[in-house]
């Protein structure tokens, strides 16, 4: 009886002291873990940080007003938020080591919103992030373009202008509503040409269960302050005057539309295919600008397609976006292949255009589609 | 049942608004590891490894998948339909990669008895041996999965 009870004293004392020494240390962490002030050299000089230590990389990086893309919020799952750490970094977490091959790890790239600024700390990213600000605007106006496909355009307030190029997107916040505790952040691709600086356009598609489109569709109104952060992505026309292969499909329609009116703008007359893909005839828009957009520019063609059952009455091309490319694109050499979609559709259209003799670094599409 | 730290972290991940609006559980009142403890039963049950079920509804996905939208017919009497989604979703487990969205819709047009297959949800299935919670969205019921499986023939 004795030895029971000591055996339950002992358990409880042992209890008692985890339980006390975990709560001083998340008190330690949460207001006594001081780590003072630290420096952030970025990229060897080009920018140097004083800020203040004790919060992760990523969120640290964003005060100072330097957006790295991150796809989970800060959360440590999407991996997106890599940096290189070249001086100062800590032991790499565990929770980071799921995320980084040993190549990376060895090349010192490091988790951002895992790792937490303690000391000095060198790090390296890519030099087009510097040009990432965040901004806040108001919804001028939010039109229905198919019945689950919506179109934002937003006056930037603070800063009133952006620079971009044609084909790179932006970030927007979706605040905490409902059971969503936190903001997160989604990527989309701009759809306004650069030339409208003061305002952005998005082409947004109703993902099922998705947090920010859910806001977009039920909550977001004309009027509404929204922020957002941007311009991220490297997918954009080149330079040369190679004949273009565009495939798209439902909202991956928006960097088109941006390119399309910049080439009208500037007059860029590279010839262009652009095949968009569809099911049904109400899942098909901006036709008729894209119809204007070709008189406009001789060597541009818009092909739109259906691929549904039931389409009697159309009589525009007929079946997959891939056989239709497969059926018009003779020979892809000297060619370049521009994709934006659902992941299906770009996997598809790049073996389709591979076949056609397009060579893979001459095919482009954005990696968070 | 014990409880295991590891699983704290994901069980946070699942919950709703934090990768996806509704969260992975649905109104599943179970502890993660009850949930996860009673689909690995079933599964065994059934005669299926989680392995297995994974490779089967990669198959079914990819075959959707091409379709790019429009129906397709699988076996007999199942047809799949793939809805395309722009972006990516991280696995609540963390260290997964990121699985596009967008999801099949499988029915048996028999019974009009449905199923929804995501990329992430077949990930977690296969990898994982969660069938998501009772009642969610993308919850694949161990009987059910097993029945539109063989109609849908290998």
């Amino acid at each position: 009886m004795g030895g029971a009870w000591f055996v339950l004293i002992s358990t409880g004392v042992v209890a008692a002291t985890c339980l006390v020494s975990a709560v001083i240390l998340l008190i330690a962490e949460r207001y006594l873990a001081n780590y003072g002030p630290c420096t952030i050299d970025i990229n060897q000089g080009a920018r140097k940080l004083e800020v203040q230590g004790g919060k992760p990389l990523l969120a640290t990086l964003m005060q100072q007003q330097i957006f790295i893309p991150s796809a989970c919020g800060g959360r440590g799952t999407c991996a997106y938020c890599k940096v290189t750490i070249t001086d100062g970094a800590p032991p790499v977490a565990p929770t980071e080591l799921t995320l980084l091959t040993p190549e990376e790890l060895k090349h010192s790239v490091r988790i951002s919103c895992q790792v937490k600024v303690r000391n000095d700390l060198a790090i390296r990213i890519p030099e087009h992030l510097f040009l990432v600000k965040q901004f806040t605007g108001v919804v001028e106006r939010i039109r229905d373009l198919t019945h689950d496909i919506k179109e934002l355009r937003i006056r930037l307030v603070e800063p009133a202008a952006i620079e971009f190029r044609p084909g790179q997107y932006v970030q927007l916040e979706a605040p905490a509503y409902g059971d969503n505790p936190e903001p997160v952040y989604r990527a989309y691709s701009i759809s306004s040409p650069p030339s409208d600086q003061g305002h952005i356009e998005l082409i947004i598609r109703r993902v099922p269960n998705g947090i920010c489109t859910t806001w977009v569709f039920t909550r977001l109104k004309e009027g509404d302050e929204v922020r957002l952060n941007g311009p991220y992505g490297e997918f954009r026309l080149t330079d040369s005057d190679a004949e273009m292969v565009w495939i798209a499909g439902g909202s991956g329609m928006a960097p088109f539309w941006s390119m399309a009116r910049h080439m009208r703008e500037h007059g860029i007359q590279r010839p262009c295919t652009y095949f968009f893909g569809a099911v049904a005839q109400r899942d098909l828009f901006l036709t008729d600008e894209f119809r204007d957009l070709e008189k406009a520019l001789p060597r541009f063609r818009f092909v739109p397609a259906l691929s549904g059952a039931e389409n009697d009455g159309w009589s525009g091309e007929k079946g997959l976006i891939t056989q239709v490319v497969e059926r018009h694109l003779k020979d892809g050499a000297g060619k370049e292949g521009y994709l934006c979609g659902s992941s299906g559709m770009i996997d598809a259209s790049v073996k389709v255009l591979k076949a056609k003799g397009i060579p893979e670094d001459r095919i482009f599409y954005d990696k968070f589609t | 049942m014990k409880h295991d730290p590891r699983l704290q972290r994901v069980l946070d991940r699942m919950k709703s608004g934090v990768l996806s609006r509704d969260g992975f559980l649905g109104p599943d009142p179970r502890p993660l590891e009850e949930v996860l403890d009673a689909d690995r039963s079933a599964v065994a049950a059934l005669g299926l490894t989680r392995e297995e079920v994974g490779a089967r509804l990669h198959e079914v996905f990819d075959k959707a998948r091409a379709g790019l939208g429009t129906p397709v017919h699988l076996g007999d009497r199942l047809v799949a339909i793939h809805r395309e989604a722009m972006g990516r979703i991280p696995c609540p487990w963390g260290g997964c990669g990121l699985f596009p969205k967008g999801e099949v819709e499988l029915t048996d047009t028999a019974t009009g008895e449905t199923l929804l297959l995501s990329a992430l949800g077949i990930h977690l299935a296969g990898a994982h041996g969660f069938y998501g919670g009772r009642g969610s969205r993308y919850r694949l019921e161990p009987a059910a999965l097993e029945r539109l499986l063989r109609l849908a023939g290998g």
